[in-house]
C-alpha cells in the first residue's frame, strides 16, 4: 500500500458540466467564470483550460497579474480577461499589450490606460470597463463623479485609444432591497452614459446568485464563481436545486487509531475529554490546511458513510474524531466536504458548521494539501499539486 | 511595484530568537520546527536561517515538508512525525530524514528501508501521535533488537499546555518511557517533550532538546505575556498598499452585507487583502492596521481579494503602506492581535497565511 495523508480532489467533469448548463440557462447573457484567488485555490493554471473546453470566453481574475501571466503562457489566445482591483503602480502597459480588460474606477485609471494605449502606438487600445459604485464602496466611480468619468472616457474612445468594452458594477447581497437600489444606481449609470454617447459591449453587475435570480439583473453578462464550482451561496439552495455538482473534496487517511478510557484528555487543552471508553481516528489536517479550529465539535466528517464528530483542538497539521465503538482503522479515507455521495457534508454545510462561507473554506485549503484532478479533458502542461507533496503523498490515481 | 500584498521575514530577529530560547534551554539542544511553511514564514529560507543561527536539528510534521529542504539543500538534520498509512521511508533514507515512528509497523518499515536512526514517539497525555504506554513493551523490544541496525537516536512527546499538574503527568509518563527504555539497554541521546512554552517556563521539562516553534519566530505562546516580555522579536511583517479612497456619506453601508455603516462621513481606504490571502473572515469589522503611526480599523466584511478599513479624516493617500501585522514595539498590530479579533490563536494567524503570497527575506 502506498499511503497518502490527504488530498483537494477536484471533478473536472462536474466543473465542464456546471458551466455547460449555466451557459445554456445564461443564454444569451455572457457568462463570465470568475477565477480570481488561483480559482479559489483549486489551480487557475488548469481550471481555465477546462472552462474554455465548457464554451467559456470571458475570465474575472480580480488582480490583472494572473490575468498578464495567463495571457504570457498563451492560455485562452481567443478568450478575454478581465480584473478590476489594479494596483497603485498598475502595469498598464501590459495590459495593452497583453489585451487585458481592465476595470477603471478613477480618472487617474483610465488616463494612464489610455496614455499606455497611446504610447503602444497604432493598433492597440485600453480594453475598458467603467466601475460604478453602486454601493459596496470598495473600487467604483461614485455616481456624482460619473458624468464627468464618462465623457473623458468617451472622448478617449474617440481619439482611438479607448476601447468601451464594459460597464459593470458589485453589489453587495445584503438584502434584496439593497441589492434592488444598487441595480437601479447601475440602470440609471448607463441611461447617462448612454447619454453622453458611451455604449458598452457587456455591461454586469451580478455574480452567481443574482444571475440566477433576476434576470433583468443580468443585462449583458453575468460574473459566475460559486455556481460554476457547484456551490450556490443562496441561503436555502442547495447544489442538486440548481442542477449544479460540487467541485471539490476535501480528505484525507486515518494515519493513527487509538482505543481510549473515559475521562480521557485529547488534543491542546484537554477541551474535550471521552465519556466512555471509544476509540480516536487521528487525521492529518489541521488550520495549516485550512481546516479552522472552529470546527472542533462543530463539523462531522466522514468514514464508511458515517459521520463522526471533530473532537479536542484542531491542531496545525492534525485532528481527532471520536469514532465510538466503530471498526475504522488505519489508511480509511475521511471525507471532509464533498459532493454528498458518501453521506459526507457538501462544502456549504461544513461552511455554515464554522460560520464562514464555501468561499472561504476553498479558498483557504493550504498548499500541503496537494490537488488531484479528475476528469481533465483539456490538455496542458499544467500536473497535480503545484505543492510540495512529496513522498508520494501527490497520488493522482 | 508595490501593489501587491508582502510578507517580510527578518532572519536576524530569528536568528536573535533562537538565542534567547537557546539561553533559557540551557544545556539542550535545540530544533527549529519548521512545519506548516516555517508557520507560514517560508520553509526552505527560514530553515536556511535556523541553520546559519546554529540550530542542532530541524522539525516538521510530514516527510513531503522534510523532502523539500533536502532537494533545496538544506543539510541539518531533520525529523518528520507524522506519516501516511504504509508509509515505506525509502526517500527518508535516501534524504537523510529522520522519522519519528509511533508504532511496530512504521519501526520496521523504517528499519527495512535503512534510514540512519529514529526517534521513538510515545503519546504521553494528548491522544494523537505516539505509542500508547500499552503498547511500549512490545514497541520498545522490537526497537532494542533492531538497535544495532538502527538506532534510537531520540525519544519523543507532545504536551497538552492543559495545566501545569496535567503537563507534569505528562513528563511522569515520559520519564516512564524514558525508564522502559534505558532497561532494554536502549539510551537514546536525544529525549525531547518541551515545545516553546515549556522550553521557556518548565525547565524540568527539557530532557536533551527542546523543539521551537511559534517562539522561534518571535511570537509568544502565552496569552498573558507579550513577545516583548519574553525578550522575543516578532520576525514577520504583512504589508500591502492602499489601492482606493473613499469619501463616503454617514449611514451609507460599506462592503459585502453592508456590516459597517459610518455614524458620520468618513474616508475609508481598500486594501488588497483578503481570506484567500489566509486571513481569517472572521476578523472582519474587529481587526486593526496601522499606516505610518496611527492605527485604523477594518470595517465590513473581509472579502476573498480585500478588506476596507476606515481612516476617518486622515491624508491617507493610495499606494500608502499598511502594515497588517509586525512587531508591536514597532507600534504596529502583532499576529496575537489578529488572533484576539479573529477569535483564534497566533500559530492560525501566521500559518495560514497563504503559500503563495510574495515573501521576502532581509
Amino acid at each position: 500500500m502506498t499511503g497518502w495523508l490527504r488530498r483537494a480532489t477536484i471533478d473536472l467533469a462536474a466543473y465542464r458540466a456546471n458551466l455547460v448548463s449555466l451557459i445554456e440557462r445564461m443564454a444569451p447573457v455572457e457568462v463570465l467564470a470568475i477565477v480570481k484567488a488561483d480559482a479559489y485555490s483549486l489551480g487557475a493554471d488548469v481550471i481555465v483550460p477546462e472552462a474554455l473546453a465548457a464554451g467559456i470566453r470571458w475570465f474575472g481574475t480580480v488582480e490583472p497579474r494572473p490575468a498578464y501571466e495567463m495571457r504570457r503562457a498563451g492560455v485562452g489566445d481567443d478568450a478575454s480577461f478581465f480584473a478590476w482591483q489594479l494596483g497603485p503602480d498598475e502595469d498598464f502597459d501590459a495590459a495593452v499589450r497583453l489585451r487585458v480588460d481592465l476595470g477603471v474606477s478613477t480618472l487617474e485609471q483610465l488616463e494612464a490606460f489610455a496614455a499606455a494605449a497611446r504610447a503602444a502606438g497604432p493598433g492597440h487600445e485600453a480594453l475598458v470597463h467603467l466601475t460604478v459604485d453602486t454601493g459596496l464602496h470598495r473600487e467604483g466611480c461614485l455616481p456624482a463623479d460619473w458624468p464627468a468619468f464618462v465623457a473623458r472616457a468617451v472622448e478617449l474612445r474617440d481619439e482611438g485609444t479607448v476601447r468601451l468594452r464594459g460597464a459593470f458594477s458589485h453589489v453587495s447581497e445584503t438584502s434584496e432591497a439593497d441589492d434592488h437600489a444598487a441595480s437601479l444606481v447601475f440602470r440609471k449609470a448607463l441611461d447617462d452614459a448612454e447619454a453622453l454617447g458611451a455604449t458598452f459591449e457587456k455591461r454586469h453587475m451580478s455574480s452567481s446568485s443574482a444571475g440566477m435570480e433576476h434576470p433583468e439583473r443580468r443585462f449583458d453578462m453575468v460574473r459566475m464563481g460559486s455556481n460554476g464550482y457547484g456551490n450556490p451561496v443562496t441561503e436555502g439552495v442547495t447544489a442538486a436545486d440548481r442542477g449544479l455538482r460540487p467541485v471539490l473534496t476535501l480528505s484525507a487517511c486515518v494515519v493513527r487509531v487509538k482505543r481510549v478510557a473515559a475521562g480521557t484528555g485529547v488534543s491542546y487543552d484537554y477541551t474535550w475529554r471521552a465519556e466512555r471508553d471509544t476509540t480516536l481516528a487521528l487525521v492529518p489536517l489541521g488550520y495549516a490546511d485550512g481546516v479552522s479550529r472552529r470546527a472542533q465539535e462543530r463539523a462531522d466528517v466522514t468514514i464508511h458513510g458515517r459521520r463522526y464528530p471533530i473532537v479536542g483542538r484542531v491542531a496545525m497539521d492534525q485532528f481527532l474524531v471520536d469514532v465510538g465503538d466503530d471498526p475504522v482503522a488505519v489508511g480509511d479515507e475521511v471525507l471532509l466536504f464533498g459532493p454528498g455521495d458518501d453521506g459526507e457534508l457538501t462544502i456549504g454545510e461544513w461552511a455554515d458548521a464554522i460560520d464562514s462561507i464555501p468561499e472561504e473554506v476553498s479558498c483557504r485549503i493550504g498548499a500541503r494539501v496537494p490537488r488531484v484532478y479528475r476528469g481533465r479533458t483539456a490538455t496542458t502542461g499544467a500536473t497535480t499539486g503545484a505543492t510540495a507533496g512529496g513522498s508520494g503523498a501527490g497520488a493522482s490515481s | 511595484m508595490t501593489q501587491d500584498v508582502r510578507l517580510t521575514v527578518d532572519t536576524a530577529a530569528l536568528a536573535h530568537n533562537v538565542a534567547v530560547l537557546r539561553e533559557a534551554a540551557g544545556p539542550a539542544l535545540v530544533m527549529a520546527v519548521v512545519k506548516a511553511n516555517a508557520y507560514g514564514h517560508g520553509a526552505v529560507e527560514c530553515a536556511r536561517a535556523f541553520a546559519d543561527a546554529g540550530v542542532d536539528w530541524l522539525g516538521v510534521a510530514d516527510l513531503g515538508e522534510a523532502l523539500e529542504l533536502r532537494e533545496a539543500g538544506v543539510t541539518t538534520p531533520v525529523l518528520a512525525w507524522l506519516h501516511a498509512p504504509g508509509e515505506t521511508f525509502e526517500l527518508a533514507a535516501r534524504h537523510d530524514v529522520t522519522p519519528a515512528v509511533s508504532d511496530l509497523a512504521q519501526l520496521e518499515a523504517a528499519a527495512a528501508a535503512g534510514v540512519r536512526a529514529v526517534h521513538l514517539c510515545v503519546d504521553t497525555g494528548l491522544s494523537r501521535n505516539g505509542a500508547v504506554e500499552s503498547e511500549w513493551p512490545a514497541l520498545f523490544d522490537r526497537a532494542a533488537q533492531l538497535r544495532d541496525v538502527l538506532p534510537v537516536e531520540g525519544l519523543m512527546s507532545h504536551l497538552s499546555n492543559t495545566s501545569p499538574e496535567e503537563d507534569g503527568l505528562q513528563l511522569a509518563s515520559f520519564l516512564r518511557a524514558s525508564a522502559a527504555l534505558g532497561e532494554r539497554g536502549v539510551e537514546p541521546p536525544l529525549r525531547h517533550l518541551a515545545a516553546s512554552a515549556a522550553a521557556l517556563h518548565y525547565a524540568g521539562s527539557h530532557g536533551t532538546m527542546v523543539r521551537l516553534g511559534l517562539a522561534a519566530y518571535g511570537l509568544s505562546p502565552f496569552p498573558d505575556r507579550t513577545s516583548a516580555d519574553l525578550g522575543l522579536r516578532p520576525a514577520m511583517t504583512m504589508t500591502a498598499p492602499v489601492t482606493s479612497i473613499k469619501r463616503v456619506p454617514a449611514g451609507e453601508g460599506v462592503s459585502y452585507g453592508y456590516l459597517f455603516r459610518p455614524e458620520r462621513d468618513t474616508t475609508i481606504a481598500v486594501v488588497p487583502v483578503g481570506y484567500s490571502d489566509g486571513i481569517d473572515r472572521a476578523a472582519s469589522d474587529r481587526a486593526s492596521v496601522t499606516i505610518g503611526r496611527r492605527t485604523y480599523r477594518v470595517r465590513g466584511r473581509i472579502a476573498m481579494n480585500a478588506l476596507v478599513i476606515d481612516v476617518g479624516d486622515d491624508p491617507v493617500e493610495v499606494g500608502d503602506e499598511v502594515v497588517l501585522f509586525g512587531d508591536p514595539a514597532l507600534g504596529r498590530q502583532g499576529a496575537e492581535d489578529w488572533a484576539r479579533a479573529s477569535g483564534g490563536i497566533t500559530w492560525d494567524v501566521v500559518a495560514s497565511l497563504a503559500a503563495r503570497l510574495p515573501r521576502s527575506w532581509t
